[in-house]
């Protein structure tokens, strides 16, 4: 485990080399101890696959000294696991129709009813958030349904649609331009700029997909 | 506020420099909402007698036929025009208002994440007949005419820009750390509030694709073709390029005013340094706000 900067108002707290289930549920629970602890010069904690970037004031606190103290939060976190009872689950109702929901059932030769009961039918946890506010990756998804992303991305993919690629899925926020293929549509909300937080889901949650008439 | 984590950018000014001085000489609290001016000519109609100032890009503007110095307060009247004829140097010119510019604050922050279309007026860019609304007057302004000293803005004609060592720093050789810092680089027309795309010697050939991981605005990335792109202010919070440096935040302003043509050439510092040129901003920043007080 070490500290590097990450410019003058961020570190990052490398936790692994390489991405695996465990380093992500470290990952998980170093984020939340060290957002426990709710040190003043901290304004936010970003978890992603081998660490947890922490961004902080540092007109209050130098590099050395910031590194120092969040590497002894985490020290004394390391033999723990993670709070199991504060993991929040989530279930996202929705209407298979999307766009390419057709066209994954011909790549995967499964059939459209096959490739709903496949996505639908497990739970997801969510590794990070990024690429636009509110944009959950979910993993993971059943081999069967892993294709490459779209060769061409659309230039605009309505928020409220439900994707996936490669071996994740996940509901797109925003209208935004997208690679994924689209294989569903939701009215749950996944970012709304007035909540606190705004995302409706955080690292570390799990989720289930439910399939509505 | 821990707005990343949701997958929020940081956003606001490119030029937060300019932005905080420019509040401070009109007598605004330094995060007061202002003006990002990007384009070439406009005319601003004052309705009220207001305190503002102009900066960052050089522009030729003019206060109904009068030119108007940067980093100066001016006083308009009722009925007075603000005309900016175009920007001259530089890529961003600031207005700032006395009272600041009243729209709500959402996650903690009165900018415009345009991306997302909220924040600052409407989630959008200001339209022609948009009428602005200002926060109460400043109680204590600077008098009209005070000016900030020149020695107290960034370099903004600077050749250099700072950069610290970035969490992927290792992963490049020492070729590709002497073409980072010992050749010059030029400001692509691929350059926008997401990245700036940065044309030049390729930094490295090897570069790979990474697990992702949290980005900050000044964040150095090497893509598959070796040419470095600069993150700014709307970057996405996690991305897998390989991050080799970190632009000082202290010279932030002076890459963000870099027009497309015009050249960068990268000097490689201590991440001590590099913060401590971070407090010397705020030092300059506070001396602006204070001399200006007691100029009101």
């Amino acid at each position: 485990m070490r500290a590097v900067p990450l410019g003058d108002s961020a570190i990052t707290i490398v936790l692994g080399a390489e991405r695996s289930t465990e380093l992500l549920n470290r990952v998980h629970a170093t984020a939340a101890a060290l957002a426990v602890e709710r040190l003043a010069e901290v304004q936010d904690i970003v978890p992603a696959y081998l660490g947890v970037a922490v961004f902080y004031d540092s007109l209050q606190a130098s590099f050395s000294d910031m590194a120092a103290k969040l590497l002894a939060i985490c020290d004394r976190r390391t033999a723990s696991t993670a709070d199991s009872d504060k993991i929040r689950e989530h279930e996202i109702p929705v209407t298979y129709d999307g766009a390419d929901l057709a066209q994954v059932s011909a790549s995967t030769g499964l059939s459209v009813d096959e490739v709903i009961a496949r996505h639908s039918g497990r739970l997801y946890s969510v590794d990070l958030l990024g690429f636009v506010p509110g944009f959950a990756y979910l993993s993971e998804l059943d081999s069967a349904l892993q294709l490459p992303r779209r060769s061409q991305p659309r230039p605009r993919v309505p928020a409220g649609s439900v994707a996936i690629a490669g071996a994740q899925t996940a509901v797109y926020p925003l209208d935004t331009p997208g690679g994924w293929h689209i294989i569903g549509r939701t009215d749950r909300v996944m970012f709304d700029p007035s909540r606190d937080p705004p995302a409706l889901l955080s690292a570390g949650d799990m989720v289930r997909f439910v399939p509505t008439p | 506020m821990h707005s990343r984590s949701s997958g929020v950018p940081r956003g606001g000014a490119m030029d937060v420099f300019a932005l905080q001085a420019l509040n401070a000489i009109v007598g605004n609290a330094p995060a007061s909402a202002a003006l990002e001016w990007a384009l070439g000519g406009g005319t601003l109609r004052f309705q009220i007698d207001c305190v503002f100032a102009i900066g960052g890009a050089h522009a030729r503007a003019t206060l109904t036929g009068r030119a108007m110095p940067s980093f100066t307060t001016c006083q308009a009247r009722a009925g007075d025009e603000l005309t900016v004829e175009q920007l001259t140097d530089g890529r961003f010119l600031y207005i700032a208002l006395g009272g600041g510019i009243d729209v709500p604050q959402i996650l903690g922050s009165r900018s415009t994440y345009l991306p997302g279309h909220f924040g600052g007026y409407n989630g959008r860019m200001i339209a022609r007949n948009d009428t602005l609304s200002l926060g109460p007057a400043p109680i204590s302004q600077p008098s009209e005419g005070f000016t900030c000293s020149p020695e107290l803005l960034p370099r903004y004609d600077s050749a250099a820009v700072r950069i610290t060592r970035g969490p992927h720093a290792d992963l490049f050789d020492d070729a590709a750390w002497h073409t980072l810092t010992e050749t010059e680089f030029a400001v692509s027309t691929a350059s926008d509030r997401t990245g700036y795309k940065l044309k030049g010697k390729a930094v490295s050939d090897a570069a790979e694709n990474l697990p992702s991981d949290a980005s900050c605005q000044g964040a150095i990335q090497i893509p598959g073709d070796g040419t470095p792109i600069v993150l700014m202010a709307d970057a996405p919070t996690v991305g897998g390029y390989p991050k080799i440096a970190v632009v000082a935040e202290a010279d932030l302003p002076i890459l963000a005013q870099r027009s497309p043509g015009h050249t960068v050439r990268f000097q490689l510092v201590t991440i001590e340094q590099s913060q401590r040129a971070l407090k010397r901003r705020a030092s300059d920043l506070y001396t602006i706000g204070a001399t200006g007080a007691a100029s009101a």
